[in-house]
């Protein structure tokens, strides 16, 4: 019963602001953030259900439950080009979170249910900036779902793999060009969705020092169908456009396709790298598709978002059975398109640097600490399509703590 | 490391400024110093729109975001006679979309819009809406306590004049678009009130408003006078409803009217004229009053203009435009289209004569608005035009500017004080203003 008030507490607690790149969030344990979010050639606990589902057959104990979540306070400010404006979004914290529970049906066989959130976005600019007409708010929530079965070959050789069942909501607001004598007029579109997809990868470890890592999440695209859409207009204008109206949309969640290598150097040193490759050039077009009135308020919004490639390096340090520290670095260069760079989805090229440790009051129990910092660079960015334009630059600050339970 | 310190050691790191930081950006005065700008003029210049003066118009207005954009480049403060709320002195319009026709918006307004704010002055826009040319340099004191804009603001009403308590701030750089009025006042009514301004009186208060902002070598911009004919007021009704727009469908309708007019018609062939009225079955042209002609009364012909004021329904059911002729205040004939044409000239050739000689940057207002009423003007994807409505550059009342037409005029002035003073300013986008306001 506790654990299901818990859950629903963390479900309605989370809005997560984007991260890596896009609208994605690597934060699924807070080993994997303390080293620059690298988790794919790594294993040890049921953390590996999200970074490689094949680490659930190596875990180190029979049984392993990981709960954990971060908060995410990010602010992005913006120039507007050839003006002293500036406005700077006011977000709400984000939490992503993550509940893992894994153990090993036999020596090498090896099952586990997580839930963790790996895509979300939230920016709130305000609803008066000069920016409203093209987003004022934004909330996305994603909850990825994942029984995960995994199989060790033999002594080089773990198989994994995940079904995932994902849902999500998304909300937002923007200011529509039909205004009273006081306000602008607002559009608030809403809706939900469940999905499927897949998450599945292979461990190589060919001597104790090196383990090589493969995974691949499969992409999930989020059919909102019969989403709420309120307008907020004069009531004059009600009789050209309806107030209340249902809309479809698609948001794609990127595919995923990722390679580690981890090297044991010494009892205590363990260095990892690892490259992640994504898939985003699924995200051309933002269609909004209007049940009423689809002839006028039916809209096509240019995205082209480009695959991109995302470098870490990270490394642990295990000082005792007591404590460990971790600590890592990684260039995650933004898929959004400079031309087509619209502020509902503020990701800019960014540099994050992390440090985290894991404390052990008891055996079997640790207390892990993460904390990442992101840092983008300034960049000028357009919305051509609404000649939108101006310098923007994001700070990201993520603290975040967990517990494992190992036995 | 203990529990404690952990805390201490997180709670400290997200107490790091949260906000990334941006360089402001700045940009160059050239010759000019845009410490303190003052403007002067008329509603143009107040941020008049839909029929009265309201917040978020006077937010909007021309000079507030030509200051904004001065602010990159060494501007100071730009301070404006606010009104409290969005309703004015109550008269504001809204477009009825289910009309559609703009209605006023039938708001009571904020009391504290009918108090002197004098108190908060002196104030950077002396834009006073309806004034003339005239009516803002010294003999004008007077001025000051009849026009009711003005009276909110004046610091002392009755005492003040616009150029006087524009020159007492010691402007370092000013705009000043006057002479509209001149002609307007005339022509709103139709020309059958009010008048033109003689060119020579504009002379002489224009020489004062543009010499006396001056006279301290502040720098300044001035703009001379669109063919005001060219603006909704005067062309949207003739789109709906034109000249030769009296259909008759009945011979023995026409017989009727030929046989009301015989005796005027008798009249004026008597006096050797041959501009007699005929009906026949077909479409013909209104009956109007022109006080141009001995006889007063003729048939509309093209290039006779119906203003927006005109009451359609008094024309549909009412017999106006045949048994009774339109009344002289509700049509601007040829005659007046041409006087109103000279008078800008007139003033024109004195505006430019004078910005010369000053050195002051010179906007073409009248070639802008030419662009405007015959291609139209791109500005960001936005196509404005001379339209009433859907033109987007002109507000609910017909003659004053939405916001995004003041940013299109922003951009104008930015222009001409870039080409003059080798300045750095940067254009406005009119995407960013809001266009027509909707009813409730």
């Amino acid at each position: 019963m506790r654990r299901i008030v818990l859950f629903s507490v963390l479900m309605s607690l989370i809005t997560t602001t984007l991260l890596a790149g896009g609208y994605q969030v690597r934060l699924q344990g807070h080993r994997q953030t303390g080293m620059g979010l690298i988790g794919t050639s790594t294993f040890g606990d049921a953390s590996s259900l999200f970074y490689n589902p094949s680490g659930l057959s190596l875990m180190k104990t029979k049984y392993s439950i990981l709960v954990g979540g971060s908060a995410i306070f990010s602010t992005t400010s913006f120039n507007l080009k050839n003006s002293v404006y500036q406005a700077t979004t006011d977000n709400p914290m984000g939490t992503p979170f993550f509940v893992y529970a894994a153990g090993k049906i036999t020596d090498k066989l090896g099952f586990g249910i997580g839930a963790y959130t790996p895509y979300g976005s939230s920016a709130k600019w305000g609803d008066d900036w000069e920016g409203a007409h093209l987003i004022q708010d934004i909330s996305m929530k994603v909850i990825f779902i994942q029984p995960t079965l995994s199989y060790k070959i033999n002594d080089m050789i773990a198989l994994g793999a995940g079904f995932v069942i994902a849902t999500g909501d998304v909300g937002l607001h923007k200011a529509l060009p039909y205004g009273n004598a006081t306000e602008m007029g607002q559009a608030s579109l809403e809706g939900k969705t469940t999905s499927f997809g897949f998450n599945a990868g292979v461990m190589v470890t060919p001597n104790d020092k090196w383990s090589l890592g493969l995974n691949y999440r499969s992409e999930v695209t989020m059919g909102l169908e019969d989403g709420d859409a309120t307008f907020k207009i004069p009531s004059s204008v009600e009789s050209v456009i309806p107030a209340e109206n249902k809309f479809d949309a698609e948001l794609p969640l990127p595919a995923n396709l990722d390679f580690g290598i981890a090297y044991q150097a010494t009892e205590k040193l363990l260095v990892s790298a690892e490259i992640n490759y994504v898939f985003w050039d699924t995200y051309d077009t933002l269609k909004f598709e209007f049940k009423e009135k689809p002839e006028l308020l039916n809209s096509s919004n240019p995205r082209e978002y480009s695959n991109k490639m995302i470098f870490r390096v990270g490394g642990e340090y295990v000082f005792s059975e007591k404590f460990a520290l971790r600590v890592g670095a990684y260039y995650d260069p933004t898929p959004t398109n400079k031309d087509y760079f619209n502020p509902e989805t503020p990701s800019l090229n960014t540099y994050g640097l992390s440090f985290g440790f894991s404390v052990k009051p008891v055996k079997n129990l640790a207390i892990d600490f993460s904390y990442l910092h992101l840092e983008t660079q300034k960049s000028e960015r357009s919305y051509t399509p609404e000649y939108f334009t101006g310098t923007y630059k994001v700070r990201t600050l993520i603290p975040g703590i967990g517990i494992s339970y190992n036995f | 490391m203990n529990i404690r310190n952990i805390f201490l050691l997180l709670a400290l790191a997200t107490l790091f400024a949260c906000e990334p930081s941006l360089d402001e950006f700045t940009t160059s005065a050239g010759s000019a110093d845009f410490s303190k700008y003052v403007s002067i003029g008329n509603s143009l210049t107040a941020g008049f729109a839909d029929g009265d003066v309201y917040l978020s118009g006077q937010l909007n207005s021309f000079p507030a975001i030509l200051a904004y954009q001065m602010q990159a480049a060494g501007g100071g403060e730009f301070k404006q006679p606010l009104m409290y709320d969005n309703y004015g002195f109550g008269n504001r319009l809204l477009l009825d979309a289910s009309i559609p026709s703009p209605r006023p918006a039938g708001v009571t307004p904020d009391e504290r819009n009918f108090a002197s704010v004098a108190g908060d002055g002196p104030f950077n826009n002396m834009g006073v809406p309806g004034a003339k040319s005239f009516h803002l340099v010294p003999g004008a004191e007077v001025y000051s306590n009849l026009n009711p804009y003005y009276r909110r603001f004046a610091a002392q009403p009755g005492v003040s004049t616009v150029l006087g308590e524009a020159m007492a701030q010691n402007a370092t750089f000013f705009t000043a678009w006057v002479g509209s009025n001149d002609v307007l006042a005339y022509a709103y009514e139709g020309g059958a009130s009010d008048s033109i301004t003689n060119p020579a009186l504009l002379q002489q208060a224009v020489t004062g408003i543009f010499g006396g902002m001056a006279s301290n070598g502040a720098k300044g911009a001035v703009a001379n006078i669109p063919y005001i004919t060219d603006i909704p007021f005067f062309t949207f009704m003739n789109t709906k409803l034109p000249y030769y727009g009296l259909v008759l469908t009945e011979q023995a309708q026409a017989d009727a009217l030929n046989a009301g007019y015989a005796p005027l018609n008798a009249f004026i062939k008597s006096i050797g004229s041959t501009d007699t009225l005929a009906f026949n079955v077909g479409p013909n042209g209104f009956v109007i009053v022109d006080k141009d002609i001995p006889w007063g009364i003729r048939q509309m012909k093209e290039g006779d203009l119906f203003l927006l004021t005109l009451p359609t329904d008094s024309v549909k059911n009412y017999g106006y435009g045949s048994q009774t002729p339109i009344p002289d205040n509700y049509v601007l004939t040829t005659t007046e289209v041409t006087k109103i044409k000279n008078a800008t000239d007139s003033y024109n050739l004195i505006i430019e004569g004078l910005a010369t000689q000053l050195g002051l940057a010179l906007v073409d207002m009248n070639e802008h608005m030419n662009t405007l009423a015959t291609t139209g003007i791109t500005v960001d994807g936005i196509t404005f035009t001379e339209d009433f409505i859907t033109g987007k550059a002109f507000s609910l009342d017909g003659i004053h500017l939405t916001a995004q037409g003041n940013a299109v005029v922003a951009n104008f002035f930015i222009d001409a004080i870039n080409a003059k003073f080798g300045a750095d300013l940067k254009h406005v986008s009119p995407r960013l203003y809001p266009g027509i306001y909707y009813f409730q």
